[in-house]
């Protein structure tokens, strides 16, 4: 019985770290596709600005929480830099702050499309090692 | 022997003959209606995150969807034959037995005619498309008579921005092995015949237009290695959303290229793909299509500049380097740059580069982000 235990465990484990590895970048695409989608479905544009600004806020402080860490490679750290800035530029948008116009409230539902839609094709996404995006996947889930 | 062990051995051997299988299967006969009149080539890059969402939230994967749009291009050309190669990611049955990685549709006279499974490593040495090349030899219709050659040939491409330097990680399968403009442009003859004949006054030039649904890719260097496979290229300079160039205009050939106007049908082709695009996203759109014998000048010219740019992304890899306009930095701004380029151009709806009104048509690098 504790052989078969042992067994089944390793296999899940292999699993999981097969599964992870093929959902590195899927999983972070999500989670903005979530943020979007919730956004898109109030109709307050004051609850969406809010939805959209707190996703965006989130995911920043996770991307700083893992570029303290020590086992991040420098080649990361740039890439991490790299989409905070992106993040940062984002938010500004939604607030308009920072020499950005404000989002109008009529037009926030095609800027939570173009989170996600920026966020497919983000370049600076790709530069970050696989297990880097895994940290801040976990990180957002289990401190945010 | 239990039942439940026979099954399990049964599963392996099934698994094991699966993965082993390597005949073409063969559907039919093509209808005789005269040899193709035109060639169409679709490499599909499906090993690597290819997920996008739409705007009710709902996932795709890129190369699933260009895949389909594929099989509806090839049933629609009643007067030519389409090769589609799809690369997807290595997987294993029962976690030993690893499958086929790659799928290949021969369509001629708009019939499937036959369908094949393959290992992308299989092939000669590091040629990446030693087996693509092998295939289309194989069920080319044409024979050694001339006058059997499809008159017009393209190839087009789907899948991530291909790197000009470094070229590591493009294939999630393989993370070891690299791919590179030059290596791509260099593995393209695969598919050439020295013995076919030529398609413009250039005899070494085996397409007539090879199509980049990729980012990025509409840069000096890229255009400049494609250069001399092809007359025509399109590619995007800027940012390319994953679901990609639209292919509808490659449907029914027989009509849009029925005079043979290359340069006319690449530019409606270019034109509907950017229409679509930008119905469809928020994101820049960008288009460009080059005559490459007319941009030479201007990828010479700033051919040592750019190869620069290249040598500080290789050795400096974690400094911040972002792709521009190439109007934006001096060395690459040149008077020749708008020579043999179209350029269609939409800005992003939002962001930094919302108010940008227009693009060269060309892309190169700059510091920051």
């Amino acid at each position: 019985m504790k052989t078969r235990t042992t067994l089944l465990s390793i296999l899940l484990l292999v699993c999981s770290v097969v599964m992870a590895q093929a959902q590195g970048k899927e999983k972070l695409q999500q989670y903005f596709n979530s943020a979007a989608t919730e956004a898109k479905s109030v109709a307050d544009p004051n609850q969406k600005r809010e939805i959209l600004t707190n996703s965006l806020s989130k995911m920043s402080k996770a991307l700083v929480v893992v570029e303290a860490m020590s086992s991040v490679s420098e080649t990361d750290k740039a890439g991490i830099q790299r989409f905070k800035a992106s993040l940062q530029e984002k938010q500004d948008a939604l607030l308009g702050v920072n020499g950005q116009s404000r989002v109008a409230d009529e037009k926030l539902n095609d800027y939570a499309n173009y989170l996600v839609q920026d966020m497919e094709q983000a370049d600076t996404v790709v530069t970050i090692s696989l297990i880097t995006l895994l940290l801040i996947i976990i990180i957002i889930i289990l401190l945010f | 022997m239990s039942i439940a062990c026979k099954v399990f051995l049964s599963a392996i051997v099934a698994a094991f003959l699966t993965s082993c299988a390597s005949t073409p299967r063969l559907y039919q006969t093509a209808a005789q209606t005269g040899p193709p009149r035109y060639s169409l080539i679709f490499m599909i890059h499906g090993d690597a995150n290819y997920v996008f969402h739409d705007t009710v939230g709902i996932a795709h994967y890129a190369d699933e969807e260009a895949l389909a749009k594929a099989h509806v291009v090839a049933r629609a050309n009643p007067a030519g034959e389409v090769f589609i190669f799809h690369d997807k990611p290595l997987s294993k049955t029962l976690f030993f037995f690893k499958r086929r990685d790659g799928d290949f549709y021969y369509y001629r006279n708009g019939q499937l005619v036959a369908t094949h499974s393959y290992w992308r490593d299989e092939g000669e040495g590091s040629a990446r498309f030693a087996v693509h090349g092998a295939l289309y030899h194989q069920f080319r219709a044409h024979d050694s008579s001339v006058a059997t050659w499809p008159t017009r040939r393209m190839l087009l491409y789907f899948g991530h921005e291909i790197p000009e330097v470094d070229g590591l990680h493009y294939d999630a399968s393989y993370p070891d092995s690299t791919l590179t403009v030059s290596k791509f442009t260099n593995d393209l003859l695969a598919f050439s015949d020295r013995n076919a004949p030529p398609i413009a006054s250039d005899q070494s030039k085996y397409f007539d237009l090879i199509v980049m649904s990729t980012c990025f890719n509409g840069t000096p260097h890229s255009v400049a290695a494609l250069a001399p496979h092809t007359r025509y290229v399109i590619a995007s300079p800027t940012n390319l959303h994953l679901s990609y160039l639209d292919i509808a205009a490659f449907e029914h050939l027989e009509n849009t290229l029925a005079n043979n106007d290359v340069a006319a049908f690449a530019r409606f082709a270019a034109r509907a793909a950017f229409q679509k695009l930008s119905a469809s996203v928020q994101t820049v759109v960008s288009v460009a299509l080059y005559d490459v014998s007319k941009t030479v000048q201007y990828t010479q010219s700033v051919d040592a500049a750019y190869r620069r740019s290249l040598t500080t992304i290789a050795t400096a890899p974690t400094l911040t380097l972002a792709h521009c306009d190439c109007t934006e930095q001096a060395p690459f701004n040149s008077p020749f740059m708008h020579e043999g380029v179209e350029v269609l151009y939409r800005p992003a709806k939002f962001g930094r580069d919302a108010n940008k009104p227009n693009h060269s048509g060309w892309s190169c690098w700059k510091n920051g982000p």
